[in-house]
């Protein structure tokens, strides 16, 4: 059994106590595409975090997938099981979603950027995660002083049921199967709405405050910040559902004039984006993002096709109102 | 310093890429200094290695704890393995346990080496032992041939997808089916599936000696057990919410069948026989 293979090495990380397994991808040179050495790479590195319960591969190894592409882009790649998920040592809590909702894994996550940090000789690290795993990036960044930027896929600012109860289980199948069903939920929807609009558009009490001061801190400090959106259940566009808060626009709205946020809806992916369109639109936008935003001098690539641009100069494709984040063309 | 995710390590684990032809498995090894089995686990497929990982990994770490020593893998193409999905075959998959195999029968110290698959693993570990690899055999939800247990995959598939779509967008288990059968691949929860896996699937049956315990214990006089997995077994078997039901505790599924293994190890390694 070997411990390394061409561009990918198994690695061990201590998780304050508890082994973490994790895979690192080896970073291409400039010049013949080919793996360069681990020792003071001296380049930011991207970490992915596990989304809920999934091991380091992620939905239909789709990490594995994005950690090699950007690898070929030279940036080292690190996927890392956090406790008592995937391979990694340790107990995960029976109430995963809260903890994690809570930012329970930052402190461990934060404990392992330093050692790639360390290890590798890196200027810094992307915190990329999906999801839940995204709310754990995000407590991460605000807990590592080397993180320098956040790539954030779906990720949600509310604090969900672990399970919804059984009757409004049933009824969201009803309103989803049938016709009639479908036009109580578009009444039901209305009502919200109007009560949003009554509530003045302000966070719903469930929303998970403690993140959302996260979220602020690191965005209005100027981190750079690319976060993306997938279509959801009845949303319009990159606007959600009629009749819910719109967590984006308010996050930008925290995110104040010095912010480096970039948020781009993925219209062609699903909520996992491992669908073929959604993981290709991911690491087109992802490259992108960091080849503008942490540039490889030594890496001789052709980014004439970037066009920066900031939202209100220009295409403005649902977070535009906001003028000062930074957005890329529409290449998905 | 220690968290609050802490637990005391029981055995060692070592993770590693073993070389196939045109690719690496990867595999974790969770090494026991004297064991008085050792079995390789043959386990869930493709998007169901993610729904299920963490009961999986736990199952392994329950029979190392036990003195069993345990080497689990990724298939070629998913997972941590290389390759890719889409141009795999059964053939291909059903090598990688023949080849692990003889890598842990070398291991040392000698003693009885079973297989435990579970869904399509279970087919495929049936159809190795049914070759002559293996000492013991332990299948969890063996179904009739991989091709019903790619349906249930569908269904499952089917069925989160219709979670989040309208009636207008939604599609049936059946529509998806038909496309498939016209020769469109599927792309579900990320893997490609390709028309030659889904025709094929129809012709990796479970060997007839295992459809019930007593004719496969006649069949083979080796120990054989199966086990069908019930829904409070999810997400190892079906049903359940994905994310909610890996981490509850499973010593209830684990308990009688490290035993059984055990049971099984100590007859093999006294010689008697199975009838």
């Amino acid at each position: 059994m070997r411990e390394a293979i061409g561009n990918r090495e198994l690695i061990q990380l201590d998780g304050l106590g508890v082994r973490l397994q994790g895979t690192y991808h080896l970073p291409a040179d400039s010049s013949q595409g080919k793996p360069v050495g681990s020792a003071s790479l001296n380049r930011v590195g991207v970490v992915f975090v596990n989304s809920l319960s999934l091991p380091r591969a992620a939905s239909g190894d789709s990490a594995v997938h994005w950690a090699d592409s950007i690898a070929q882009h030279g940036y080292p790649a690190f996927r890392i099981d956090l406790p008592g998920l995937g391979d990694s040592e340790g107990l995960a809590s029976t109430g995963l979603l809260n903890s994690i909702n809570a930012g329970d894994f930052a402190s461990v996550a934060a404990a392992a950027v330093e050692q790639l940090v360390d290890r590798f000789g890196l200027s810094g690290v992307v915190i990329f995660g999906h999801c839940a795993g995204a709310v754990s990036a995000l407590y991460a960044g605000a807990a590592s002083s080397h993180c320098m930027g956040l790539v954030l896929l779906d990720p949600y600012f509310h604090l969900p049921l672990a399970e919804r109860p059984k009757v409004r289980q049933q009824l969201s199948n009803w309103a989803r199967r049938s016709k009639i069903g479908t036009q109580a939920s578009n009444i039901y929807d209305q009502v919200r709405d109007l009560r949003l609009s009554l509530r003045g558009n302000t966070p719903p009490a469930n929303a998970n405050f403690p993140l959302l001061a996260k979220w602020k801190q690191l965005a209005t400090a100027g981190l750079p910040i690319l976060l993306l959106q997938a279509p959801g259940i009845k949303s319009q566009g990159r606007k959600p559902r009629v009749g819910q808060f719109d967590y984006i626009e308010h996050a930008v709205k925290l995110a104040g004039r010095k912010n480096r946020v970039s948020v781009e809806f993925v219209g062609s992916a699903d909520h996992s984006f491992a669908n073929r369109e959604g993981r290709a639109a991911v690491e087109q936008h992802m490259t992108d993002w960091l080849l503008a935003n942490f540039p490889l001098p030594e890496f001789e690539f052709d980014a004439s096709h970037l066009s920066l641009m900031h939202a209100g100069e220009s295409q403005d494709n649902g977070g535009g109102s906001h003028g000062h984040f930074i957005k890329f063309h529409e290449n998905a | 310093m220690e968290n609050q995710f802490h637990a005391s390590r029981q055995t060692e684990e070592r993770a590693g890429y073993f070389e196939v032809p045109g690719a690496f498995l990867y595999t974790v090894l969770h090494q026991v200094k004297n064991p008085v089995a050792r079995v390789l686990l043959v386990g869930p497929f493709a998007s169901e290695r993610h729904n299920s990982y963490t009961p999986w990994v736990r199952w392994a770490r329950y029979l190392a704890a036990e003195n069993i020593e345990v080497l689990r893998y990724d298939y070629r193409g998913i997972g941590e393995s290389t390759g890719v999905f889409d141009e795999m075959t059964f053939a291909d998959w059903s090598q990688d346990i023949h080849l692990l195999y003889a890598w842990f029968a070398a291991c040392s110290p000698h003693v009885p080496i079973l297989l435990h698959g579970l869904g399509i693993g279970a087919v495929l570990a049936g159809r190795a032992f049914d070759a002559g690899v293996g000492d013991g055999l332990l299948l969890w939800s063996p179904p009739a041939n991989a091709n019903q247990a790619l349906r249930a995959t569908l269904m499952r598939w089917v069925g989160l997808e219709q979670i989040l779509k309208f009636r207008s967008e939604q599609k049936s288990a059946s529509d998806y089916i038909r496309d498939i059968e016209q020769g469109s691949p599927l792309e579900v929860d990320g893997y490609r599936w390709s028309v030659n896996l889904w025709r094929d699937s129809f012709q990796l049956d479970l060997p007839t000696a295992l459809t019930s315990q007593d004719i496969a214990a006649r069949s083979y006089r080796r120990p054989v057990r199966i086990v069908s997995l019930t829904r409070n077994a999810a997400p190892l078997a079906r049903g359940g919410q994905i994310g909610f039901d890996d981490l509850k505790d499973f010593t209830w599924l684990f308990a009688p069948n490290c035993e059984w293994i055990a049971a099984a190890a100590s007859q093999l390694s006294k010689g008697l026989a199975y009838a």
